[in-house]
């Protein structure tokens, strides 16, 4: 009984924290705004996300973090439009996301939204210059060759990978190359939104370190949704959120005993 | 960039992909060659007799008649005695007759007996008239004038001499050795069974069948055969080695022909009365009166005839081939359609090892319907390429198998090679393409709807 009472200040506690933030979001740019979400897969089954309110501001870079099976990838699949919410309102840069139609948001997410994988990252049969290519192939924009050219040239010295790799196959080059490769990829468009997805699970601890330094650098000012398990990478970021945070009744089972006792370890 | 993603996803499968191209490929090139052998059939038989109005002989069947008399095809029927050519030729509504006789062969082609009528009104194509390309028609009664192909392939000039054998095949041990026959023309390539006869003065033939006859003309006839018996023995000897000596003999070819141009004067093939012919070409004055005629041929009680229309003869053979062309039509496209299955079979069972790349798509901005397009596009490229090789393919086994199509089947290739019809198969093989694929193209649409960050997934 007192564990319970424990657990329901606790919630209180951090939804008094969340709307205070979400107001504090409303003064700056909001990126991201998410209200009443709701998602299932079937009608039948139970929702797998349910959450009230949820900002991000302009150029914010959230570190977000939850168990395996929590939601963070059906999370991201919302926010990059490649899933529809059950429920509820998604706005992306003050764009009512869920509402626009498949088209629109396909050409949405081309145009402003970067994706980094954890893996297979590249299409693994055309060239890393291919690769890039079909990114802003897709989000056409009115961009010119040559401008599109010189930005390539630029993310890639800035990403530290010499310009022969342009023409090497995506699956000739190193997981490390092919990470690079991606956020070149993700940033090509000059997307404001940035989702990556557990990016450095396959790196060592200082492969990981140069990778978020590299990372932060040239994110610059995009905001940017950063997923990992590795809860020390959350110092990188400017906010943590977790996913037993978000969406607490549809964590509360599965964290019982693997989230839950750590959310409550830090309120 | 969709082609490009496409061609790079092929090169990426390509053992299987090269499979794919090989087996639509060859399926494409069956259906063409059909196709093409059965138009061009239709248009080579059909430009044979462009200007020929009845075609009368013995009572048999009129495609035998058809066939032997103008495809030299099957075997010649029973002769028509001369009274009756003559009752023929007589007959107001005729306007020219060429009678034809034939049998023989010289080294496997065909021997025509026939009279200078049939260079001055044999018709082919679109109503053309037979063009010498080198020499004259008959000059005499040993004269031979041979088709294009036949010079060509035998190497022979104007003024050689040629021996013709008794009966069809292209081994006969009847030659009739001591009526050589002097070559006095050979004509402009036709496309047609023209250019695989020789052509002989119906004279000639009978005189190397039965001996001379005792009229002026067969005298004169007589007279020529005995020079050319005085060279017989050095033309045989040149029929061995048809080009070793052609210096010598251009010397003689050349006194030769100056005595065929002095008794081309003279001669008169159509003066000469045949005991029978095989079968007998008419011209009409007027086209109308064709059926009149031919009722009156067939109700003829002096000789039981035969005539025929050889547009009616010719289309009672498309019926008979039509079975056998829907036929061969129908399983050709079978097998196309078995390979295009196996095209859409080829990017279903790689849809698997694509969900990564479907995955990579949709998050760059590529919408499921630009995934379903991607396959289509893939499946296209490869019956577009099919389609191409088969073209080239099929033109070069054409070229190649020509010269055996023309000399067994009596089918000459006339170009275009590739009609309306090669038109509409592609287009149709590109139609099956679409629909087919459909199934890995919509499989793959499926795919990127629920295709989310997660690659594994």
């Amino acid at each position: 009984m007192n564990t319970i009472n424990k657990k329901n200040s606790t919630h209180s506690q951090r939804n008094a924290v969340s709307e205070e933030h979400n107001a504090v979001n409303k003064e700056r740019n909001t990126a991201i705004e998410v209200s009443n979400l709701q998602f299932s897969y079937t009608k039948e089954s139970p929702p797998i996300i349910d959450i009230k309110a949820w900002q991000v501001s302009q150029g914010e870079h959230v570190f977000l973090s939850g168990p395996s099976g929590s939601g963070k990838s059906t999370l991201l699949n919302l926010l990059c439009g490649t899933l529809t919410p059950t429920q509820g309102d998604i706005a992306l840069l003050a764009q009512p996301f869920s509402t626009l139609s498949n088209r629109q948001r396909d050409k949405f997410r081309a145009r402003s939204i970067g994706v980094v994988f954890q893996q297979f990252n590249l299409i693994p049969y055309l060239s890393v210059a291919q690769n890039i290519n079909a990114a802003v192939y897709f989000a056409s924009t009115n961009v010119s060759k040559t401008a599109s050219d010189a930005k390539l040239r630029h993310l890639l010295d800035k990403l530290q990978l010499p310009s022969h790799v342009l023409h090497a196959k995506a699956d000739a080059l190193s997981i490390g190359q092919q990470q690079r490769v991606a956020i070149a990829r993700a940033l090509i468009n000059d997307p404001q939104l940035l989702i990556v997805d557990e990016p450095t699970s396959a790196l060592d601890t200082d492969a990981r370190d140069s990778f978020m330094s590299l990372l932060k650098d040239v994110a610059g000012e995009s905001t940017m949704i950063f997923v990992s398990h590795d809860k020390a990478m959350e110092s990188y970021f400017d906010r943590h959120c977790s996913m037993s945070e978000l969406s607490p009744s549809t964590n509360h089972l599965k964290t019982r005993g693997d989230e839950a006792p750590k959310a409550q370890e830090r309120a | 960039m969709l082609s490009t993603i496409a061609i790079e996803s092929l090169k990426r499968r390509k053992t299987t992909a090269i499979l794919t191209l090989l087996s639509i490929t060859i399926s494409i090139s069956l259906l063409l060659c059909v196709d093409i052998i059965r138009t061009q059939v239709k248009t080579s038989f059909t430009r044979t007799v462009s200007g020929v109005d009845l075609i009368v002989g013995a009572p048999s069947g009129q495609l035998n008649l058809l066939l032997s008399s103008v495809f030299n095809i099957g075997t010649p029927t029973k002769g028509i005695e001369y009274k009756s050519i003559a009752a023929l030729q007589s007959n107001k509504q005729v306007s020219w007759l060429i009678p034809l006789s034939l049998g023989d062969t010289h080294r496997g082609f065909r021997v025509v007996g026939t009279t200078n009528s049939f260079f001055d009104h044999f018709k082919y194509g679109d109503m053309q008239s037979l063009e010498m390309a080198a020499g004259s028609t008959f000059t005499q009664p040993l004269s031979t004038v041979i088709g294009a192909d036949i010079a060509k392939s035998l190497g022979y000039k104007v003024g050689d001499k040629i021996i013709i054998s008794h009966g069809l095949g292209s081994v006969s041990f009847n030659n009739h050795d001591d009526h050589p026959f002097t070559i006095s023309g050979i004509v402009k390539k036709t496309g047609t069974p023209v250019d695989k006869a020789v052509y002989v003065t119906l004279q000639g033939l009978e005189e190397a069948h039965t001996g001379p006859k005792h009229s002026p003309t067969s005298m004169l006839g007589r007279k020529s055969a005995d020079k050319a018996n005085e060279h017989e023995h050095e033309h045989e000897h040149e029929h061995e080695h048809e080009h070793e000596h052609e210096h010598e003999h251009e010397h003689e070819h050349e006194h030769e022909h100056d005595e065929h141009t002095k008794e081309h004067a003279v001669y008169n093939s159509e003066a000469f009365t045949p005991e029978s012919v095989s079968v007998v070409m008419l011209g009409l004055k007027h086209r109308v009166t064709a059926l009149q005629l031919q009722y009156q041929i067939n109700q003829s009680k002096k000789e039981p005839l035969m005539a025929i229309l050889p547009g009616m003869a010719l289309a009672e053979l498309w019926q008979i081939m039509g079975n056998v062309e829907s036929l061969l039509l129908g399983l050709s496209g079978l097998i196309v359609i078995c390979a295009l299955i196996g095209l859409a079979t080829m990017l279903l069972a790689t849809m698997r090892e694509r969900y990564q790349e479907i995955a990579v798509l949709r998050t760059i901005g590529a919408g499921p319907f630009t995934l379903l397009l991607l396959i289509q596009i893939e499946a296209m490229l490869l019956t577009i390429v099919s389609a191409a090789l088969s073209l080239g393919l099929v033109a070069g086994l054409m070229s190649a198998l020509k010269p055996w199509l023309s000399s067994t089947y009596g089918l000459f290739l006339s170009s275009p090679l590739f009609g309306q019809s090669s038109v509409i198969i592609i287009l149709l093989i590109l139609g099956c393409t679409y629909l087919v694929s459909l199934f890995p193209a919509v499989a793959a649409y499926r795919r990127g709807l629920h295709a989310g960050l997660n690659a594994n997934s």
